[in-house]
């Protein structure tokens, strides 16, 4: 749990990540009429009841906390694909799953304020943990084959809290993988060749850990 | 058929589980299992009726107690045996039949099966379920022949083709495969045509042959049956009704000409496959999974869940054909000429063919010797020609039958006038909440608990409609309108005791105790609408009955016939009653009448049109007041002014549908869109939890597909001048009533922009393709100036100088129109209003700046070329003639605010004269375009000011 726990390192605390995930577009069902918002964001609605119309996350949560509306859950959040990207993350342990980029943010927001309006939220809710589990499993294993030669670890469909927690671990060890590597190097052109005798040179990663 | 079947339990069974019937080749034994129980038993029907299977000594079927777990299926021979049977336990076991000694094991495999199906020859055992892939197995030694995978879940139902060429299998997601015998491969893969059943083990979906081997039968997604074409896979027709849940399993009569179904609805079907249509029903205690038809006579074995079978004798009613007649029997049976076999299917066929079917779950089959040997011979040893001749063959054989099915349903279709409905309502489900009425503001629902319901109305719009306490209802109710001050509820009569009564609850009343009821002795209610301050009733004696809010009888009319539906809105209250019988092609006669309460008027009369052979299921209004009409085949149509009050279409479910299985029920409509409730077949209607959401669908026209590949464009134009003749019309509705209409004329002046924009993308396009008269044509069209240089530039881009020419000679027309016509102000309010202020006069062309206001009035003097043909042309110089000038003065004091400088007033002054009478004109062409009616015009000259003055 190198990256994960610790968020000192971090360049956004949780609470951050969220509130930019707040800004993600959702569905929602309102149950009141209400002319449309003129925001600086864009133009929201009009609200009709009963007839969905897509809002921030920020609206949906503020307009489901006042008992205006019902969130309509996301496609990929249903139990069935839910179960499906499971069960791929499971067989592939090489690549990420394609999630919404803040897919634990936004799953989080409407298990904590909208749990009544998702089918089988229990089911919902344990998933996604055992996805989340999953991934960031595969992230922690994947920085465990970051090695001397790397210089550049490429992660496609990780998503915003993910990569918020490896993100400083992460660069911070190529970093540091670079400078030992090659000291005398002022291009950038970084050779196997020139690496190779570095790859011994395991000493100064010890001094990364503790942080 | 008020009697109901008997039912004698077989199968003892807790659960619901999946049982089979089969009927023995010669009827005289049935045999039965039961997917929760572990013995197959054969029932002796040559002797004396058993009292109740099992008990009773002298007639206690065999009991074969071979499996270790409950048998799922079992499959009968062709000849006199063998029976084979499949089970849990994961083997298949074959017996002597119907003696029902143990003849031995067949296969085993690694999961539990759910099907097994004999070939015609009975050479041929095909099992599958749960395990990937299909077993052949040859009956004579006992060898698996081939493994047929492709399926991707648990297969379900197997069906060998009578003429031995393929297989059919079905698995639980609903794909159905197509495999030919003798390769092995797949010939068509048809996916999730049927039902999926996956998570719902307790169903199993089955399809079958049709006896002559023409077509395919698989159950589909719309609580229907779809036949498919034997060669290519292509579906062919289907049955649907009155099945209100999907079809589980079904039985080809002997003959292939009648059908049993039966539904998760517990309603069992016999169809006439030619004319499509149910001929016969019988409603079950519990769902019917297994049918059989008896090979000889007309008898049905059915089975249901819980294990108990019975004999429906007569399915097909005696005055129809016999469901074997037809039939090429081994013995010659005195109850079966054959003279009509020309006329049956059989035509042109040989025995095997015009003989018995062998699904899976009847597996009867009666068969002649001669006839096997038949089939022996087209096994591998057949060739090529005669595959192409006997497809030709076929061919021509389905050609015939077609026309044949098409004669007869003008001949005796069962035509059914439709019973009156209440909009917005859903049927009633065990257990379940269900609408009473659903509409734009709110639901009123119920949900039925020991003899009495609790009703409770719920407005969508939790912000500002009233609470409404929940009711416990006593009556009940299972008819109620709803609107934002009360709602009315009504029950039908159900015996003498309970008359039918109708309630009204206001929601808000300063009064206490404001709610009344009404009750009707010897009559009954059949539908209820609600209005501005009226209630309204129509009973069994087809009397509308008037009522006001506080529960006063107002007015009692009589309707012409049986009534279908009423809606209410405002004060005005349509009721869609039957004229006459249904036509014999099947469409029904309705008639639609509009009355306005207050003033007691009949606003419209006439027919009301349905697509053939469909029924209406939704009857409403708009918000502004628009009447608008949903049929079953998913048709909605709104009533207009136009050529003198014609219903529109303006959707059609079929076009517009995205995948098969979407059912739209229709909730409202506005100018431009409706709104309804998407239901995934086989539901056709919302359920109450959880809560339904509107979608929102635009209209769109039928258009027939042109040549100009701009469908959207084409139906856009449509829709917009609809919309603008609408728009048009109820600002002279305004007009005469002296109201302000300003904003409506917002509305229709950016109606017209998005008019131009979309017929500049019609001109555009009629380039592209060299349409070039009708591009013409449409610029003609055109409403403003602006847009017609648009269409110069298009044309110019696309190097047509001859149209540029033409399009020139338009705009200079419309330019010396201009000049004619000086002083249009005042009356042509709903014409270019704010295409001056926004176009500058700088930009206007050398032409134009001789005179500055020339440029103001263009849009107005334009309007009468636009919508006018050239007989309200004539029409136009007519009017002229006989206008008075009334709005001179006006007109001069506009201009004069306008402070467009002297050369104006000079204009105006100059031509006060004959100006006034053209200007007159311009404005009545314009709100009369709608409708034609030449009416007096009203001069309300407020928005060109107040425009004028906001842009400058």
């Amino acid at each position: 749990m190198a990256g994960q726990t610790d968020h000192s390192l971090s360049i956004f605390s949780a609470a951050e990540v969220e509130f930019i995930a707040e800004d993600e577009m959702i569905e929602i069902v309102p149950n009141i009429r209400m002319d449309a918002l003129n925001l600086l964001c864009g133009d929201f609605g009009p609200f009709v009841p009963q007839i969905p119309c897509t809002v921030p996350l920020w609206l949906a949560v503020a307009l489901k906390k006042r008992g205006k509306c019902s969130i309509r859950t996301p496609d990929w959040m249903s139990v069935e694909k839910l179960t499906q990207v499971l069960e791929a993350e499971r067989e592939s342990p090489r690549e990420f799953q394609p999630l919404p980029f803040h897919y634990v943010e936004i799953s989080r927001l409407l298990l904590d304020h909208a749990h009544d309006d998702i089918p089988e939220v229990y089911m919902v809710r344990s998933l996604i943990e055992d996805i989340r589990n999953v991934r960031f499993h595969k992230v922690e294993s994947g920085l465990e084959t970051i090695s001397g030669r790397t210089h550049a670890v490429k992660l496609k469909n990780l998503s915003a809290m993910e990569v918020n927690l490896v993100r400083p671990f992460m660069a911070r060890v190529l970093q540091a993988f670079y400078k030992h590597d090659s000291p005398e190097m002022v291009q950038q052109a970084d050779t196997s060749a020139s690496k190779r005798p570095q790859v011994v040179d395991r000493g100064p990663r010890r001094d990364l850990r503790p942080r | 058929m008020g009697r109901l079947l008997k039912l004698r339990e077989a199968h003892k069974t807790d659960v619901p589980a999946t049982c089979s019937v089969l009927w023995a080749h010669d009827g005289s034994h049935l045999a039965t299992s039961c997917a929760s129980d572990t013995e197959v038993l054969i029932h002796d029907l040559s002797a004396p009726p058993p009292g109740r299977s099992g008990s009773t000594a002298g007639s206690s079927p065999v009991v074969l107690r071979h499996h270790k777990e409950g048998v799922t299926a079992i499959a009968l021979g062709p000849t006199a045996g063998p029976l084979a049977s499949g089970s849990f336990d994961h083997s298949v076991k074959l017996y002597n039949f119907p003696v029902g000694s143990f003849q031995g094991n067949v296969t085993r495999f690694t999961l539990p099966i759910k099907s097994l199906a004999f070939n015609k020859s009975g050479s041929l055992l095909a099992a599958a379920g749960d395990d990937d892939g299909i077993k052949l197995i040859s009956t004579i030694d006992l060898t698996i022949s081939r493994v047929l995978k492709g399926h991707r879940g648990p297969v379900t139902g197997l069906s060998f083709d009578p003429k031995h060429d393929y297989l059919a299998s079905i698995d639980s997601f609903g794909t159905v495969i197509y495999w030919e015998l003798s390769t092995g491969k797949q010939l068509h893969t048809l996916k999730s045509i049927a039902p999926n059943y996956n998570s719902d083990s307790s169903v199993l979906n089955t399809l079958s042959w049709r006896p002559d081997g023409e077509m395919l039968a698989v159950p589909g997604l719309r609580n229907d049956v779809v036949m498919y074409d034997r060669d290519t896979g292509e579906k062919l027709f289907n049955l649907r009704g009155d099945h209100e849940k999907s079809v589980c399993s079904f039985c080809w009569s002997p003959n292939g000409k009648y059908l049993a179904t039966s539904g998760l609805d517990k309603q069992v079907l016999i169809w006439d496959v030619d004319l499509k249509q149910d001929i016969e029903r019988q409603k079950f205690e519990e769902r019917i999974c297994g049918l059989s038809w008896k090979p000889v006579g007309n008898s049905l074995a059915v089975i249901d869940v819980v294990g108990r079978f019975g004999i429906w004798d007569n399915p097909v009613p005696v005055s129809m054909k016999s469901p074997t007649e037809g039939v090429v029997l081994n013995e010659p049976h005195p109850l079966f000429e054959d003279e009509d076999e020309e006329e049956v299917l059989g035509k042109g066929i040989s025995c095997y063919s015009g003989s018995l079917d062998d699904s899976i779950e009847k597996g009867s089959g009666d068969f002649s010797p001669i006839s096997r040997k038949r089939v022996k011979k087209r096994g591998p040893s057949f060739d090529e020609g005669e595959e192409v001749l006997q497809e030709i063959d076929s061919r021509k054989r389905r050609k015939e039958s077609e026309n044949k099915r098409g004669d007869g349903e003008i001949r005796e279709r069962a035509v059914r006038m439709q019973d009156a409905f209440q909009v917005g309502f859903t049927p009633p489900q065990q257990g379940k909440r269900r609408f009473l009425c659903y509409n734009l503001l709110g639901c009123v629902t119920s949900l039925e608990n020991d003899g009495f319901s609790h009703v409770e109305v719920d407005f969508h719009d939790t912000g500002r409609g009233p609470r409404v306490p929940s009711m416990t209802d006593y009556f009940g109710f299972t008819m109620a309108a709803l609107n934002e001050k009360g709602c009315v509820l009504a029950n039908p009569c159900k015996g003498e005791k309970n008359m039918s009564t109708l309630m009204y609850r206001p929601f808000g009343s300063w009064a206490n105790n404001s709610e009344w009821s009404m009750r009707f002795e010897l009559e009954e209610v059949k539908v209820v609408a609600l209005g501005k301050n009226w209630v309204a009733a129509v009973t069994s004696h087809n009397f509308l009955r008037i009522f006001t809010e506080s529960g006063l009888q107002m007015h009692i009319l009589s309707v012409n016939g049986p009534v279908v539906a009423a809606a209410g809105s405002g004060d005005l209250l349509a009721v869609v009653t039957h004229a006459s019988d249904c036509l014999s092609s099947g469409d029904q006669v309705l008639e639609i009448k509009v009355f306005n309460i207050n003033e007691a008027t009949q606003t419209i009369s006439g027919r009301l049109p349905l697509t053939p052979c469909s029924h209406l299921t939704w009857l409403g209004f708009s918000e502004d007041g628009r009447l608008g009409s949903f049929d079953s085949k998913g048709n909605l149509r709104v009533y207009s002014d136009q050529f003198g009050g014609s219903w529109l279409p303006v959707f059609s479910a079929d076009k517009a549908r995205k995948s098969e299985d979407e059912n739209y029920w229709i909730v409202g409509f506005n100018a431009t869109k409706f709104f309804c409730i998407v239901c995934k077949s086989p539901e056709s209607y919302p359920s109450v939890m959880p809560k339904p959401v509107l979608t929102i669908l635009e209209f769109s026209s039928p258009l027939a597909s042109s040549d100009l590949g701009a469908d959207e464009v084409e139906n856009e134009f449509m829709m917009t001048n609809l919309q603008l003749s609408e728009i048009r019309k109820k600002i002279k509705d305004m007009e005469a009533f002296g109201l302000d209409v300003t904003a409506l004329d917002d509305e229709a002046f950016s109606l017209e922009v998005k008019l131009d924009r979309c017929i500049l993308k019609l001109i555009a396009s009629c380039c592209h393709s060299d349409r070039l008269v009708r591009a013409t044509e449409l610029a003609r069209l055109l409403s403003t100036q602006k847009s017609l240089k648009g269409a110069i530039t298009i044309v110019t881009a696309s190097k047509l100088p001859i149209l540029q020419e033409k399009f020139s000679t338009i705009l200079e027309e419309r330019m010396l129109d201009d000049l004619k016509t000086p002083e249009p102000i005042p009356t042509g309010r709903s014409n270019g209003k704010t295409a001056y202020s926004v176009q500058p006069p700088v930009r206007l062309s050398p032409m134009m700046e001789k005179s500055p206001d020339l440029n103001n009035r263009t849009p107005n003097t334009i309007k009468p070329q636009i919508k006018s043909s050239p007989a309200t042309e004539t029409l136009k110089l007519v009017k002229a003639r006989y206008s008075t000038p009334e709005n001179l003065a006006q007109g001069e004091d506009i201009s004069k605010e306008r402070e467009l400088g002297s050369k104006l007033e000079k204009l105006a002054t100059f031509v006060k004269g004959k100006g006034n009478a053209t200007s007159e004109v311009t404005g009545k062409d314009v709100s009369s375009s709608a409708t034609g009616n030449v009416k007096p015009e009203l001069k309300i000259p407020i928005n060109p000011f107040a425009r004028v003055k906001k842009a400058t």
